[in-house]
């Protein structure tokens, strides 16, 4: 019990509460740190006005993702009414660019969650076993990561014939954990090093019980961290296949609306905003989980924060 | 005629985050021609910010706000950036702490004690090399090792590498700034003697550097002793050793066991180095003082002289004079 | 297995069967998945790629050509980033905090984030011909658009003619992948002298009397070299990754225009050919950094 089984003595508080006050109290000091750190802050801003457009797309766009105009042809300029123009089947790309945050996000924010579990699993086991496992699980995650990742989704893409929703989540996500469990990794190698789990390990504690009440609540806020920035480079992904015309086709999704407008030369025809917007729309996501991210990392990163 | 060193009143403050870090306050020190000085006093005391500030090194949020340093009869305080770097290892060199990290561990110790050489006195690099050669045999490596990497040396022999660095210019003042801190006892010694040995036979002036009062013992005839930026005291080294004027010296001394004397257990200082953004009213040592009196915390102490040669800035001491205008607390920035 | 291959091959028609039953067991796809994929493994090894089932060439002839396209555009463009990127990586570690690191950090952060295919199209619309800066600005200037060299000078000739055109076809390209590279390098490069410049031996390399640049050109860049170098090469699947959008967009024909191609029509043997490929690259560039960060860094020993 280690650490905990202090304060039961106590008779206070049980040792689940004791944990969860000493969490607590952490991810309120962390929270702090984040209020008070400009680029965390710039970043939420960004993050919570683009998950604010997903929740509300049904209330703010005028029309359907998929639901043409009535009395507007197809790629008809701009005007009052449909603010980007229409696309060449007649829908409005100004509600197809909100529609499309859901799908960007929604895809980001699952594939990372799935390369992140995996990644941690990894990272976790590989670090805090050691050994012959921790080398054989390091050299499978360097071919992992010697695979040239977009190569090898727009592959698997094609083979299966076009993904739905969840196998392009499944695609990114399988695709991208090497690197969090890297982090993981030496993360747990660091902490493994540090007294307590000695402590805890000669108090009797299974390598279990270490490995999860110890190790991975102190690795947790890094690993949340780096999520983070998994989700602006699974955003990035998401947009590439669906612009290569790879992914899901029943939604809307921005890299998809780029490839329309890329397909009709909607410079050529004047209808810049349909190719500028949704590309904009990516880089200040991608934007905003960077910086949060970076700003996460540097708080929870004493190595980084000594800069 | 005046000392190869003169320091005034220097005070530097380094901007941060927090607030205005008071790393030194009104230092003042002699160096002769020859002499040995010791600084001494507790981690985070000033001693290393000083070193910096003698060689205008100090980092980029760290400045000069108040003072004077004269070195052979130049103002150095003031001077422009160029004429600075044609001071620096010319004629004055500092060998720092932990020699792993002095030394760029991507070249080879030859090139690096030749760098100066070469930049000071136009040598040619042949020239600078062989002369390289000779330093590290003056300091007891075989010249067979000049193209080696600071890595394949033990913390000791780059130690001692970096001596012959400091030396490569024939500077005047070699600043050692705790020199065989991470060196263990055998090492240290041998380090010591080397450092004195050098000092004989070159005329070199120096200032030691150490929080270890014992390092400072046999090789330095005068010490200053400091402590949250401030200097306690100062005199020749016997006779504050024998006859520590300020409680914090007395600490110290006291904090080292006296192998000749009777096995009394080393007393501690109680207490830490305070905050140097928001130091303590009065005097700064004031917190942890057992000898503590109202005045302590409402004026501050002038370093005075008790005896010719012999300063200390405690009001235990009837000749201790207020420092002037600072007798309330700074308000805090 | 979705998609046919054989339909790609021939047509779905009945006076074609005979043909189509020959091709199939010429292409050997009318065996087992797991005994396809032995025989491909055995011919890896064999050096015996396959055919494409497209034009029937093999396999290694069309990607070597391709290759040789695909190196250029990378090699040109890393080099210029690795440049670019070490120049205000290390002018912005030395402006810390001064207004140069911060516009230049947050430009980096921004062009991080932006996906390459799309800086691809709008620095095609930017500089094709009759871009709108052209009506604004005169001098703006029109650069090639599409392919590798001019359609009209076919066939390849090493004469100056080809390639300085090649050259030119070569610009927007490789200016998109730099861009989209340029960042994460400059940042990197930026905190890894940082990280350099608190380093004990800078203060030495001061002391000594050198020059800021003296001290920059000396001690903290070869010490912030070997971080780089590994980051490159770990860095070299994403590269590829852009390398293959930019040829996409800039129907630049090399193994990333390919694979789109390949994938078009279910060609197998090209697409594992362009994995092994892949892989095969992001080793060679491992390898490569390994040999560089030797000689770069003397504390590293053969094992």
């Amino acid at each position: 019990m280690g650490t905990v089984e202090v304060v039961k003595v106590g008779g206070v508080i049980s040792p689940f509460r004791a944990r969860a006050i000493v969490v607590g109290r952490r991810m309120q000091d962390i929270g702090l740190q984040v209020f008070h750190n400009k680029t965390a802050m710039a970043g939420l801003i960004i993050l919570i006005f683009f998950t604010v457009l997903a929740v509300a797309a049904p209330l703010i766009a005028p029309y359907g993702p998929l639901s043409a105009v009535p009395d507007v042809g197809p790629l008809t300029l701009p005007a009052p009414g449909h603010p980007f123009g229409t696309n060449q089947f007649g829908y409005d790309i100004y509600s197809q660019v909100i529609w499309g945050t859901q799908i960007s996000l929604l895809v980001g924010v699952l594939a990372a969650a799935v390369a992140s579990v995996i990644g941690t699993a990894v990272g976790l086991v590989s670090g805090f076993v050691g050994g012959w496992i921790d080398e054989v699980i390091m050299r499978f995650n360097d071919v992992v990561l010697s695979i040239p990742w977009l190569v090898l989704m727009i592959v698997i893409a094609a083979r299966l014939n076009y993904l739905d929703l969840v196998g392009i989540i499944l695609v990114i996500g399988l695709t991208g954990w090497s690197v969090t469990a890297r982090v993981v990794r030496s993360q747990v190698l660091s902490l493994k090093e540090r007294m307590f789990v000695e402590r805890g390990r000669m108090i009797g504690s299974s390598n279990t019980h270490i490995l999860l009440r110890h190790i991975f609540p102190n690795a947790f806020p890094l690993i949340f961290a780096n999520t983070i920035l998994t989700v602006a480079v699974s955003i990035l992904s998401e947009s590439v296949l669906a612009f290569l015309n790879l992914s899901v086709k029943s939604n809307v999704s921005w890299g998809r609306i780029i490839a329309e407008a890329y397909q009709h030369d909607a410079l050529t025809i004047g209808m810049a905003e349909w190719l500028i917007v949704p590309g904009l729309c990516i880089v200040f996501l991608v934007f905003g989980f960077y910086l949060f991210g970076y700003a996460l990392d540097e708080i929870l990163n004493p190595r980084l924060r000594r800069r | 005629m005046a000392a190869l060193l003169e320091v005034r009143d220097l005070t530097i403050e380094f901007t941060t985050k927090a607030g205005i870090v008071h790393a030194v306050e009104g230092a003042s020190f002699d160096v002769e021609r020859g002499e040995a000085l010791g600084l001494a006093g507790e981690s985070g005391c000033g001693k290393t910010t000083t070193a910096l500030a003698l060689m205008r090194l100090l980092p980029y949020n760290g400045r000069i706000v108040r003072g004077s340093i004269s070195f052979a009869g130049r103002s150095l305080v003031p001077l422009e950036e160029a004429s600075m770097r044609a001071i620096r290892w010319k004629e004055m060199s500092i060998v720092f702490q932990g020699a792993m990290n002095s030394l760029n561990p991507v070249q080879r110790v030859g090139r690096q004690i030749a760098e100066p050489i070469i930049l000071h006195e136009d040598a040619d690099s042949d020239v600078a090399l062989k002369r390289a050669g000779d330093l590290l045999e003056l300091v007891g490596i075989s010249r067979n090792r000049l193209n080696d990497y600071p890595h394949e040396f033990s913390g000791g022999m780059r130690q001692r590498v970096m001596i012959a660095m400091a030396l490569a210019c024939d500077p005047k003042l070699v600043i050692a700034d705790e020199p065989v801190t991470a060196l263990d006892v055998m090492i240290q010694a041998q380090i010591l003697d080397l450092l004195e040995r050098l000092r004989r036979e070159l005329d070199l002036a120096m200032i030691l550097i150490s929080h270890d009062l014992s390092v400072l013992a046999d090789t330095c005839e005068q010490v200053t002793i400091m402590y949250a930026g401030k200097t306690m005291e100062s005199g020749k080294t016997m006779d504050l050793f024998t006859d520590p004027k300020h409680p914090y010296t007395q600490g110290l001394v006291g904090a080292f066991p006296d192998i000749r004397g009777p096995r009394n257990m080393p007393e501690a200082i109680p207490g830490d180095v305070p905050s140097l953004i928001s130091p303590p009213s009065g005097c700064v040592f004031h917190p942890r003082c057992k000898f503590a009196f109202d005045r302590c915390s409402n004026a501050e102490p002038e370093l005075s002289e008790l005896a010719p040669g012999r300063r200390a800035a405690c009001f235990l001491y009837p000749e201790v004079t207020e420092v002037p205008g600072r007798s309330m607390p700074i308000a805090t920035r | 297995m979705p998609g046919d291959p054989s339909l790609s091959i021939i047509p779905r028609d009945p006076k074609f069967r005979g043909l189509r039953d020959y091709m199939i067991s010429f292409f050997g796809l009318d065996r087992p998945q797991w005994e396809q994929f032995v025989i491909y493994l055995q011919r890896l090894f064999t050096l015996d790629w396959g055919l494409s089932y497209q034009d029937h060439r093999p396999v290694a002839d069309i990607l070597l050509h391709d290759l040789g396209w695909t190196l250029l555009l990378v090699g040109t463009s890393t080099i210029l980033t690795v440049l670019i990127g070490i120049a205000i990586g290390a002018y912005s570690a030395i402006r810390r905090g001064k207004p140069f690191d911060f516009v230049s950090t947050g430009i980096g952060i921004f062009l991080y984030g932006m996906p390459i295919f799309w800086l691809g199209l709008v620095l095609q619309s930017a500089f094709r011909k009759n871009s709108v800066f052209q009506g604004w600005i005169p001098w703006w200037p029109a650069l090639p658009t599409s392919g590798y060299y001019d359609d009209r000078l076919i066939p390849w000739n090493w004469d100056i003619l080809h390639v300085a055109d090649a050259f030119l076809h070569l610009l927007l390209p490789a200016l998109t992948l730099s861009l989209g590279t340029l960042a994460g390098i400059s940042l990197v490069m930026r905190n890894s002298l940082i990280d350099v410049m608190t380093e004990d031996f800078v203060t030495t390399a001061r002391a000594k009397g050198l020059s800021p640049r003296q001290v920059l050109r000396r001690h903290i860049l070869p010490n912030g070299m070997p971080p780089m170098v590994s980051l490159i090469a770990l860095d070299i699947a994403f590269i590829l990754g852009g390398a293959y959008q930019v040829e996409v967009i800039f129907r630049y024909q090399g193994i990333g225009f390919r694979t789109i191609e390949a994938i078009g029509s279910l060609d197998y043997p090209l697409l594992q050919f362009i994995i092994v490929i892949g892989g095969a690259a992001v080793v060679i560039a491992n390898l490569l950094a390994d040999f560089l960060l030797l000689w770069l860094d003397p504390r590293i020993k053969i094992s």
